[in-house]
């Protein structure tokens, strides 16, 4: 099969980990890892109580800019009554986080993750040229990041598959997708 | 009677009955794909039923939900890779079955336990669920708020994350359901002048954002794995000894996993578990269990798959959801205009019907499915992740697009798989921040309604005997499993000097 001669993958050669050759088992990501994740250092534990804590404040304080009804509209409580007090519940709830239960990871966060990311916003970019074209290169750029090298496989993924995906939609479910340079081209 | 007649009448229709057998194909491929499940697959497949009539875009979610949970069980198996969590525990004997030569036999008992399980508690639904709705039809908005205020509370329980976490993941959720004009007062909240926020953060591209692009991302931490398959000949039916050693286990299981199922927002994952350890517990041989127990498999599968049906009794007769699922098979409900509840039961019984006769006839399909194609299915779970992945992002894109044709939806999906991916990373489930952000504007509202009717005085809410009844079921499950353990630990000390 005809491959692009681009570097091979970043990362490290396929290691049989799950099968025959791996044992104990191992579990996907919605199981609880077996072994105990440790902290990472106090930054870890302190960033996300500190991001919800402020994000909490700054909610608290749009929800009093809220406008008041007055006592015969109000239907029971004030529209800021609510959200304030899942904010309160949330503050607690936090606190109750750090003293009890802090946040521990396992690993650093890895590179193929940060790059797949920053693939989301190269897509976000590129969607204001055409939605279908943006979908095209990012699914095949994901791929070939992620180390798939055989062209085929490469045309299946980024070409035919948006395509079948969007005739599919257009045709038989009849919606429009945003004009941009190629979307343009179908709708005339 | 007349609208259990009428349910099954409706199914009778070739596009439906076509459409019901693709959706059990796909939910056995979903289940048994990398990474995929069947919360995963509900969410992607939901913008696809829009253009649909309600009976037939239900029922493909629910014969996506039910395949998908048994499909869990091929990846489980054959390599050691449980293709939804809640066949995690059939791993731990049918890997071992698989190493001996004896996959085909693991997973006969596997389709056999899991359409067992399936229709038995397809059964209690169609029994349960007008039972229960009838029961609710007298709930008044106080009753309803402690209801939900229940439901919500059993978040502290479920998903992969600790109990403070997942019900700070649940609050975050209520409060992005608060976002948008207040249904009471038509006060604009958290809009920001934005008109794109008006009517609020839709429950679909969140759904498919913290479903299937936060997976994507937790997938691109694994490219470096392989999965290898165990070698089979063709699937096995469980002989007359097989039968004899799990008839028990796979009945027991099938109403632990039935009544974990009932109750809100538990789902299959708990009730395998629980399944798994009582077929061990009452076990003959219980040496045998994760060295290869067939009766380990069958107190999984039945356990796992019964707990679909039992989901479905509080999502439809009361509107809270079973599980992860059910929660976007209620989001599902909520876009085709159908209101949840005891009412459906009345106005809607012929709809409620045809679901669970759905149900039903997906339970019998994948007996057939599985039996003579999981050999096929056993190649589909060894698709690379860097080929699938970026298909599932093009149809998550697409679909999360799809609902309202506004890109915007695009955003609200992308932003909400890079909150839910970091959510996962740091100990939170994503799946009470769903479950909140469907449930919150009801508990809003039924708490707006209840101060109304109490005149504002909601200390009169512990006055009514049902309401003071979930506000205690609340209290119990929020504080009881911590109170309960500190006095297992109390006593431990004790017992260990015999005093």
């Amino acid at each position: 099969m005809w491959r692009l001669s681009l570097p091979h993958r970043m990362y490290p050669a396929h290691t049989p980990v799950f099968g025959p050759a791996a044992l104990p088992a191992r579990f996907d990501s919605m199981t609880p890892p077996t072994e105990k994740p440790k902290l990472l250092g106090q930054c870890e534990r302190w960033l996300i109580p500190v991001l919800i804590l402020t994000f909490c404040g700054a909610t608290f304080w749009v929800s009093t800019t809220f406008k008041k009804m007055p006592p015969i509209l109000k239907r029971g409580i004030q529209p800021s009554d609510f959200p304030q007090l899942l904010l309160l519940l949330l503050v607690f709830l936090t606190l109750l986080m750090v003293w009890k239960d802090p946040v521990r990871v396992r690993d650093r966060l890895m590179g193929s993750t940060v790059g797949t990311i920053a693939l989301f916003a190269g897509f976000a970019a590129l969607t204001s040229i055409d939605f279908f074209l943006a979908l095209a290169v990012f699914a095949t750029v994901l791929a070939l990041f992620w180390g798939e090298r055989r062209a085929p496989i490469l045309v299946l993924v980024g070409l035919l598959v948006p395509a079948a995906i969007f005739f599919t939609f257009d045709q038989v479910f009849e919606i429009r997708f945003p004009r941009g340079l190629l979307t343009s081209l179908w709708y005339g | 009677m007349d609208a259990l007649i009428h349910g099954l009448a409706s199914l009778f229709d070739l596009h439906l009955l076509l459409l019901i057998f693709c959706a059990t194909i796909g939910g056995v491929i979903i289940g048994a794909l990398p990474g995929l499940n069947a919360t995963t697959g509900a969410a992607l497949l939901l913008p696809f039923t829009l253009t649909m009539e309600p009976v037939p875009a239900i029922a493909t979610m629910t014969a996506i939900y039910c395949s998908a949970t048994f499909a869990g069980a091929i990846t489980a198996i054959l390599i050691n890779t449980p293709g939804t969590a809640a066949s995690a525990t059939t791993c731990l004997d049918g890997y071992p079955l698989a190493q001996q030569g004896q996959a085909g036999r693991a997973l006969g008992m596997a389709v056999v336990a899991s359409t067992f399980g399936g229709i038995f508690s397809v059964i209690c639904l169609m029994l349960a669920a007008p039972l229960l709705a009838r029961a609710a039809y007298h709930f008044s908005p106080p009753e309803y708020f402690a209801l939900t205020l229940f439901g919500l509370s059993m978040l502290a329980s479920i998903g992969d994350g600790s109990a403070i976490k997942n019900l700070i993941a649940g609050v975050f959720g209520i409060l992005i359901a608060m976002i948008g004009v207040d249904n009471l007062t038509t006060v604009e909240r958290f809009t920001f002048g934005s008109y794109h926020l008006y009517e609020g953060i839709g429950f679909v591209p969140v759904m498919i954002g913290v479903f299937g692009i936060s997976e994507l991302l937790v997938q691109s931490e694994k490219l470096h794995l392989r999965r290898e398959a165990i070698r089979m000949k063709s699937v096995e039916l469980p002989d007359r000894r097989d039968y004899r050693d799990s008839w028990r286990a796979i009945l027991r299981s099938s109403g632990i996993g039935t009544f974990i199922g009932i109750l809100p927002a538990e789902g299959a994952t708990v009730a395998s578990m629980i399944g798994y350890n009582e077929a061990k517990r009452w076990s003959r041989n219980p040496e045998l269990f994760g060295k290869g127990a067939i009766e380990g498999v069958a107190g999984s599968e039945a356990a796992n798959n019964a707990a679909t049906g039992g989901a479905m009794v509080p999502t439809l007769a009361l509107g809270i959801p079973g599980s992860a699922t059910a929660a976007v098979i209620l989001a599902g409900l909520m876009v085709h205009g159908l209101q949840p509840g005891p009412n459906m039961f009345t106005e809607q019984a012929d709809f409620a019907y045809a679901i669970f006769w759905s149900m039903m006839l997906v339970n019998l399909l994948f007996f057939f499915v599985g039996l003579r194609g999981a050999r096929i299915f056993a190649r589909v779970t060894l698709i690379p992740v860097e080929v699938l992945w970026p298909v599932v992002f093009v149809f998550s894109i697409v679909g999360a697009y799809a609902l309202d044709q506004s890109m915007f939806d695009v955003w609200v999906a992308l932003v909400s798989g890079v909150i839910g991916y970091f959510m996962r990373r740091y100990g939170f489930s994503v799946v009470p921040l769903a479950i909140g952000l469907i449930l919150g504007g009801m508990l809003e509202q039924r708490l707006g309604q209840s101060m109304v009717m109490l005149d504002e005085k909601w200390w009169l809410m512990f006055t009514r005997p049902l309401t003071l009844l979930f506000l205690v079921l609340t209290a119990l499950a929020l504080f009881g499993p911590a109170v309960w353990g500190r006095l297992v630990k109390r006593r431990a000390p004790l017992d260990s000097t015999g005093e």
